[in-house]
C-alpha cells in the first residue's frame, strides 16, 4: 500500500508518544530480565499498534514508533551498546527522573538498536513512511557520564561509528526519512560544541541515501542557529511553539533555506491548540517569505511522551486539521 | 561550603511521588525531606563545611518555593536551566510579587538545630537570574518588575536571618551568560545590594555554570557581599585568567574546584594547582566550592564529592598555611 505525501506542509511527529498500557511494564520485565530481547520487541509491537492506531486517525502523515520500547532518549541505547554500565536516577525536572548512563569501556554496537520497531512499524502504516529515529552522538555523549574516555572527540567519534552503523542499516531495511535527536546541542550553543557535533553528524550521514533530519530543541536555539546552518542535513525540527517563536526572526538572519521542521504543538502544556492557533502560528512562519510550502513540516515542538494520550492524539489531530487550511491558502 | 541543593535519595523521591499521588500524607512527606536534611547537613559537618545547606531536596528548581510563597506570580512550562539536561518551570509574573508567606524562615527553624558546630546558609535565586529566566506578564518594566523580586527577596532574606541564618548566599548563574552586558551587570549588582545592605551575617554571591566576561565581572566587583563564589572548573582557563587580572575586589573570594556535574572525582593535584594559581599574591581567608548545586549527579555522587570538597580543603590549608 502506497501512500502520497502531501508536498506541502507534510504532517510529522518528533518521536515519542504516551505510554500504551502494558508498555511500562513490558520495558520492566526485559530489565528485570525476565523477558529476552526478541520476546520483549515482540510483546511492545500491541503498544506500537495502538501509537500507529491514533497516528492514522489523527491524519499523520510521516510517522513513527511511538518510541514504545524507549524509557528514555539515551538510557534506550545505553542499554543495548557495549561499553555502557547502568547509571542512577538523575532529575530531569520536577520529581521525574532518568537512570544517566555511565560510559565505563570502549563503546560498541553489537547488535541493531533499534531497526526491528522500525520495520514492525512500516509493516502497519498503511503505507505512510515511518521515521526512524535515533539518539545523536552528541547527545548521547554529554546526557552520559563517562569515565572512560579521556577526550571528548575521540568519544564523540566513537558513538558517531556505532550510530552511523545502525542509521546505514536502517536505511538498507527501507527508511526514507532518518532522524537524529540532538536536543542536548541547544544546551550548549557555542561554535566549538556545533562544531564538535557537526563533525560527528557529518560521519553519522555520509552517503546515507533517505531524508536527514536532525532534532534540536528548547534551549537557546537562536545562538546554535548560525553554527549549525551547513550540518549536512536536508532538514532541521526545532522547538518553536514552547519558546514563543522567539526563532522565527532568526530564521530569516540567518538566510535559513533547509527543510524545516516546525514546532506548533506545546509538549509540555496540557491546553489543546485549536485549529485556528496552530493555522495562525503556520501563517506567521509563511508571512516570513523565507520558506516555500515544500520546505515545510509541521510538527510537535519534541516528543509527546509526557502528556495524557488523549491530550496527545487531540493536538494531533488540531495539528494535522490546521495543516491541511495551510495546504489551501499557500 | 557546598553551594546549593543535593540530589533526592530513594526515599525522598519516592515520598515526593506518593505524596502527589495522595498515597501518603504531607506530614509524612515533611518527615522524609527533614530526615534526608539532616543526613545532609550530617555530610557537610563531618567534612568540616563553614556554612552547611540542608539540601532542599524538596525545590524542583531554584525558583518554585519562592514562586509558591509570592502573589502574581506562577509556575508555567518547562525550559531548560542553562545547559544541563535538566528543566524548571518558568515564573510568570502578572505584578509585582507580594509575598504571602516566607520560604527560609520556617525552614531553618526545622533544621537549625542539626547544623553545629558550622551553621545554615540560606540560598536564594539571585534578582536578576530571576528575572532573566522569568516571563514577564506583569505590564511593568524589566527593571521594575527586577526591582519587585529584588525587594521581596530582601525581605526573605532579613527573615532567614532573623530565623537564625549563619549566612545568605544570592545565586546569580545568569551572570555569567556571555551575553550579559555591562548595564546588565550594574543593574544586576544594584539589585543584590538591596538585599544585602540590610544584612549583618555574611553574604555569598554566587556565580557558576561558565564565568562572567571580564567587563561583567569588573561590575560585579562593585556588589556589597563579603563572599564571592566563581566557578573554576567549568573553563579554568577563563576563570584564572579574569581572576588574575582583576582580582576579588573587596570579597573573600570561593573557588568553584569540586564538579558538582561530573561523577568522577576530581583530580586533588589540578585543584591545587587552579587553587594557588588563583590565590596567588592572596593572602587572606579564601574558600572552596562546588561548580554548582549538585543536584544533576546520583545521591551517592554528591556525598562522595562533600567529602572530597572537605579533603581538598584540609590538605590544602596544611599545605598553604
Amino acid at each position: 500500500m502506497s501512500y502520497q505525501v502531501p508536498s506541502k506542509f507534510p504532517t510529522t511527529v518528533i518521536g515519542s508518544y504516551p505510554k500504551i498500557a502494558g508498555a511500562s511494564e513490558i520495558i520492566k520485565r526485559r530489565d528485570r530480565g525476565e523477558i529476552s530481547e526478541e520476546e520483549f520487541h515482540r510483546l511492545i509491537r500491541v503498544p506500537i499498534s495502538e501509537v500507529v492506531k491514533d497516528y492514522l486517525e489523527a491524519g499523520v502523515d510521516i510517522i513513527s514508533d511511538g518510541e514504545q520500547s524507549r524509557e528514555d532518549m539515551v538510557v534506550y541505547f545505553a542499554q543495548r551498546v557495549k561499553g555502557y554500565a547502568e547509571g542512577e536516577w538523575v532529575r530531569i525536572f520536577d520529581n521525574m527522573y532518568f537512570r544517566k548512563p555511565i560510559i565505563v569501556g570502549e563503546l560498541r554496537r553489537e547488535t541493531s538498536l533499534a531497526i526491528e520497531d522500525w520495520a514492525y512499524t512500516s509493516s502497519i502504516s498503511q503505507g505512510r513512511p515511518v521515521k526512524f529515529i535515533i539518539t545523536g552522538p552528541y547527545t548521547m555523549m554529554e546526557w552520559s557520564f563517562n569515565v572512560f574516555y579521556r577526550d571528548r572527540a575521540e568519544l564523540i567519534m566513537a558513538l558517531a561509528k556505532i550510530i552511523r552503523e545502525e542509521v546505514m542499516d536502517a536505511v538498507k531495511a527501507g527508511a526514507k526519512y532518518v532522524q537524529v535527536d540532538e536536543p542536548a546541542l541547544s544546551t550548549r550553543p557555542w561554535p566549538e560544541e556545533a562544531q564538535l557535533a557537526g563533525e560527528a553528524l557529518r560521519y553519522v550521514f555520509a552517503g546515507v541515501e533517505a531524508k536527514r533530519v536532525v532534532h534540536i530543541c528548547y534551549g537557546r536555539l537562536e545562538r546554535l542557529l548560525p553554527y549549525i546552518l551547513d550540518y549536512p542535513v536536508d532538514q532541521f525540527a526545532l522547538e518553536f511553539k514552547n519558546s514563543d517563536f522567539r526563532l522565527l526572526p532568526y530564521l530569516k538572519e540567518y538566510g535559513y533555506n533547509k527543510e524545516l521542521g516546525y514546532g506548533v504543538i506545546d509538549v509540555h502544556s496540557l491546553q489543546v491548540e485549536t485549529v485556528e492557533e496552530v493555522k495562525r502560528d503556520i501563517d506567521r512562519l509563511m508571512k516570513l517569505g523565507i520558506l516555500a510550502p515544500e520546505k515545510v513540516y509541521i510538527n510537535p515542538d519534541c516528543g509527546l511522551k509526557r502528556l495524557p494520550r488523549e491530550v496527545a492524539k487531540a493536538k494531533l489531530i488540531n495539528m494535522v486539521k490546521a495543516a491541511r487550511l495551510a495546504r489551501e491558502e499557500w | 561550603m557546598v553551594l546549593g541543593g543535593y540530589p533526592r535519595a530513594r526515599e525522598v523521591r519516592h515520598a515526593l511521588r506518593d505524596v502527589e499521588r495522595g498515597d501518603i500524607s504531607y506530614h509524612e512527606s515533611a518527615w522524609r525531606v527533614l530526615s534526608a536534611g539532616a543526613g545532609i547537613i550530617g555530610a557537610q559537618e563531618a567534612a568540616g563545611m563553614k556554612f552547611v545547606v540542608d539540601g532542599m531536596v524538596d525545590w524542583h528548581d531554584i525558583f518554585r518555593p519562592f514562586v509558591a510563597a509570592w502573589r502574581n506570580v506562577s509556575a508555567d512550562g518547562l525550559l531548560r536551566y542553562f545547559d544541563n539536561n535538566f528543566f524548571y518551570r518558568v515564573p510568570v509574573f502578572n505584578d509585582r510579587p507580594d509575598p504571602s508567606d516566607f520560604v527560609w524562615s520556617p525552614r531553618l527553624r526545622s533544621f537549625l538545630h542539626l547544623a553545629e558546630p558550622s551553621p545554615l546558609k540560606a540560598v536564594i535565586p539571585g534578582p536578576f537570574t530571576f528575572v532573566t529566566l522569568s516571563k514577564n506578564s506583569s505590564g511593568l518594566s524589566r527593571e521594575d518588575l527586577a526591582e519587585g523580586i529584588a525587594s521581596a527577596l530582601a525581605v526573605e532574606a532579613q527573615r532567614a536571618e532573623a530565623a537564625g541564618a549563619g549566612a545568605i548566599q544570592i545565586d546569580e548563574p545568569a551572570l555569567s551568560d556571555q551575553e550579559v552586558t555591562e548595564d546588565d551587570a550594574r543593574l544586576a549588582v544594584e539589585l543584590i545590594n538591596v538585599i544585602t545592605s540590610q544584612l549583618k551575617v555574611p553574604t555569598v554571591l554566587a556565580i557558576y555554570f561558565d564565568v562572567p566576561r571580564a567587563e561583567v565581572y569588573r561590575e560585579l566587583l562593585e556588589a556589597k557581599v563579603n563572599y564571592l563564589s566563581l566557578d573554576v572548573a567549568d573553563a579554568p582557563k577563563r576563570a584564572l585568567d579574569l581572576i588574575g587580572g582583576q582580582g576579588f575586589g573587596d570579597h573573600r573570594p570561593v573557588l568553584g574546584v569540586i564538579d558538582a556535574r561530573r561523577i568522577e572525582d576530581d583530580n586533588f593535584e589540578r585543584v591545587r594547582e587552579w587553587v594557588k594559581q588563583a590565590l596567588k599574591g592572596y593572602d587572606g581567608e579564601a574558600g572552596l566550592t562546588t561548580t554548582t548545586w549538585f543536584d544533576v549527579i546520583p545521591y551517592t555522587y554528591s556525598l562522595r564529592k562533600t567529602f572530597l570538597l572537605g579533603y581538598y580543603t584540609e590538605r590544602l590549608r596544611g599545605e598553604m598555611t
